[in-house]
Parts: C-alpha cells; sequence; structure tokens
C-alpha cells in the first residue's frame, strides 16, 4: 500500500509518515498541489493521498478537483486533512470527490479509524 | 464550542490546549500560568481575512520553540535548524489560527502562517481582543488574538 502526503509543512508530513509507516505504508510525500499532481503525471498511483487545504501554488482542494476530473486516478482514496473545518469548505471538499475530512489537530487514532472505515486498513477486532 | 462574534478566553485556550496535547504530548501539558516573557524569541502568526479580518499570533522563547520542534519532528533538538523551527512554528499557529476560526461566525480564509525571530506586528486596523500567558515546560507561551474594533452601534 502506498500513501502520497501533501502538506506544505515538512512537520506535517513527519508526523502523517510515521503514522501511516506504522500501519505498513510506503509513503511518497509532496509540497503542494501541483507536486503531487507531478507525482501522479510521473506514474505513481497511490493507494491514498492525505491532502493539506492551504498550501502554495495549488491548494489541495484544487488538488482534488484535478484527480477526480482524470479517470485515471479514479481509484485513489482522497482524504483531506487539514485545520479548515467551516462546514461550507467540507461540504465542498467532499462534494468535489474527498473520501473523508479529517481537522488539525488530530490524533493518529484519528487517522487509523477513517482509514479503517475507508477499508485501507484492517479494522481492530474488540477483544 | 460555540460559535460567537468574538472568541472567549476559555474557548481560545481550549483549542491551545487541543493542539498542544495532540501534538505535543498530553503528559507535559500547557498550564495558564503567566511567566514572564525575556525579549526576544520566536513569532507566528497567521491572518483571517475575507468575511472578517483577524491575526492569530503564538509567542514563544527560543526554548520553547526548540522544544516544540524538536517534539513535533521527534529529532533531538541539536538537530533542529532554524527552517526546522519556522516550518514547525507554522504548522503550529495554522492549527491554533485555523481553530480559532472555526469559533467565528462567518465565512473567511486563512492565509499561510508567518514565522520568524522577534515579533510579529498584527495590522494597524487590529486591536488585541484575546491574551494567553502560558506556561509550558517551565517556559512561556503567549498567544493572543486581534481583531478589527467592534464597531460601536450608537
Amino acid at each position: 500500500m502506498h500513501a502520497l502526503i501533501i502538506d506544505d509543512s515538512k512537520t506535517m508530513r513527519s508526523i502523517l509518515r510515521r503514522i501511516v509507516t506504522e500501519l505498513g505504508f510506503d509513503t511518497t510525500e509532496a509540497g503542494n498541489g501541483q507536486e503531487a499532481l507531478d507525482a501522479l503525471e510521473a506514474g505513481l498511483v497511490p493507494d491514498i493521498c492525505l491532502i493539506d487545504w492551504n498550501m502554495p501554488l495549488m491548494d489541495g482542494y484544487t488538488f482534488v478537483t484535478r484527480v477526480r476530473a482524470d479517470d485515471r486516478w479514479r481509484n485513489v482514496t482522497l482524504m483531506m486533512v487539514t485545520t479548515e473545518s467551516e462546514h461550507g469548505q467540507i461540504v465542498r471538499a467532499l462534494a468535489a470527490g474527498a473520501h473523508e475530512y479529517v481537522i488539525k489537530p488530530f490524533t493518529p487514532d484519528a487517522i487509523i479509524e477513517k482509514m479503517e472505515l475507508l477499508g485501507l486498513v484492517a479494522q481492530e477486532v474488540p477483544a | 464550542m460555540t460559535v460567537t462574534l468574538e472568541p472567549s478566553l476559555g474557548d481560545v485556550h481550549a483549542v491551545v490546549e487541543e493542539v498542544w496535547s495532540s501534538f505535543l504530548g498530553a503528559e507535559e501539558p500547557i498550564l495558564p500560568l503567566a511567566t514572564p516573557m525575556p525579549p526576544g524569541g520566536w513569532s507566528a502568526a497567521i491572518t483571517v481575512s475575507g468575511g472578517w479580518d483577524a491575526q492569530i499570533t503564538v509567542n514563544l522563547t527560543d526554548g520553547a520553540a526548540q522544544a516544540v520542534t524538536s517534539t513535533m519532528l521527534m529529532c533531538p533538538v541539536e538537530d533542529c535548524s532554524d527552517e526546522d523551527l519556522r516550518d514547525a512554528l507554522g504548522e503550529l499557529v495554522n492549527m491554533v489560527g485555523g481553530n480559532v476560526k472555526s469559533l467565528m461566525a462567518g465565512s473567511a480564509v486563512l492565509s499561510l502562517p508567518l514565522v520568524g525571530h522577534g515579533d510579529i506586528s498584527p495590522g494597524s486596523h487590529l486591536v488585541e481582543v484575546c491574551r494567553l500567558e502560558l506556561t509550558w515546560r517551565g517556559e512561556p507561551v503567549v498567544v493572543t488574538v486581534h481583531l478589527p474594533p467592534t464597531a460601536d452601534p450608537s
């Protein structure tokens, strides 16, 4: 499994990388939506993209619309991970094709739970 | 949390506590205890514009800024560059600012963060409406919210 982590903050990419690596994912990182789109155009096929909203050059919302407009990437799961928590923005992102929306700050468990819901990680069976 | 026209100290404190406990460890909470802030240190600010204007700023000592960066990046303090500090503090104020924005009514847009050594002045049309003086790991941390002055309805 492969995760593409898209955030202009190296710190946040590092935090997300630690979480998904623990889940067994390989990772690629991009500092903005354009870099991420370039990686997809170059042939990267991630199982999931973790996407910040506010980034220079291309924001996360634009990235989602660009990915969803291209059939090559129809199977890529898109998860917003952002401080943007206005209801209207959440609705916009989901309507544009994001599958999940996580608001920063988050705990590792919040990311893991969303990935379980998306079927990318096996759900823990209660003892 | 409730949606208000001006964020209360309690709501801003709750936001700061949530950011700190999520990313800097719940075992070392940020305390509502004023510690004198020495001159210098780091400032990280983010502005809100659109439906309304604001600036949210976090001021930290060099020691607190290094500890934040080291904890978030999980690397020794001595390995953290100034670029690392700018990045970590930018993400910190991004999370505080984004969640303070969510306390306010109306739609608005967050800027990218601005981080530097020394103070970051808010826009001249903004006044301080909220100031939290806190302590983390024995070091002072100050969080301020600046908004335009409330229009006098009379």
